[in-house]
């Protein structure tokens, strides 16, 4: 998109835009791991409600990248996720009926 | 020693009984293996998220237990071996579930006092209520008064 120009403020305000920018971005990246908001120790695999969370419409896991998990708490997911699907509890792949 | 659960899931169009039988038959067979039974908890009939072996629903059992390193093999051997377990999964408690086991049960000691705390207080509160409530009509008739003078 084409900003209007202005000779007189146009530095003054590609560097605020700049500025604007950086701090947009970084509030829309931030994102907590909520298993460290809520203070868990241990995902449980029975209580498959939760895990259904962190998981796509096909059955995927979501990435950390996305759910804003920390990394200690990743790895617990996908481990409870794993034990889940091999019970029958959630499903590897979730068809889509069309 | 560790801590270990096994969960199965029996074929849930089996009789009552017959179900009764397959999870004393574990039972026993984990107590003549030197292994200490906690708990057996059945969740019951339930829905299973994909078929296996061409079944909807699953009767899920879950057993808890004390035992060294030989019980699992033991346990794979009679799952695989009988027909009318569709799945089993049996693991070691790790480090984070026995955490978080004692953070609950502290959790659930201290809310059981303050209950009994609580408990206790309203019983030695009862006549402060009434004076509580003395006090709140008494500030009512303020804010009337407040009211009047403002019109």
């Amino acid at each position: 998109m084409k900003r209007p120009m202005n000779k007189n403020t146009r530095n003054g305000r590609n560097a605020l835009n700049k500025q604007m920018d950086k701090k947009n971005f970084k509030i829309r990246r931030k994102r907590v791991c909520r298993f460290c908001t809520s203070n868990d120790i241990y995902i449980d695999f029975k209580n498959e409600k939760r895990l259904v969370r962190f998981l796509t419409e096909q059955g995927k896991i979501i990435p950390r990248r996305t759910s804003g998990n920390c990394a200690k708490h990743q790895r617990q997911l996908a481990l409870a996720i794993k034990r889940a699907r091999h019970l029958a509890l959630i499903p590897y792949v979730a068809d889509i009926a069309r | 020693m560790a801590l270990y659960e096994t969960i199965f899931i029996l074929d849930s169009l089996l009789p009552p009984e017959e179900i009764d039988k397959q999870v004393d038959r574990v039972k026993e067979l984990l107590e003549t293996n030197n292994c200490k039974v906690i708990e057996i908890d059945r969740w019951g009939k339930r829905r299973l998220a994909y078929e296996i072996q061409k079944k909807q629903y699953g009767y899920y059992v879950v057993i808890e237990f004390d035992s060294d390193g030989t019980a699992p093999q033991l346990l794979s051997n009679e799952f695989n071996y009988n027909d009318k377990v569709l799945r089993y999964m049996t693991y070691r408690f790790n480090k984070n579930i026995i955490k978080d086991r004692a953070k609950s049960e502290l959790k659930a000691a201290k809310e059981t006092k303050e209950l009994e705390e609580k408990i206790d207080e309203k019983e030695a509160k009862v006549e402060p209520v009434i004076e509580a409530k003395k006090v709140e009509t008494a500030e009512e008739g303020k804010e009337t008064e407040n009211e009047k003078t403002n019109e």
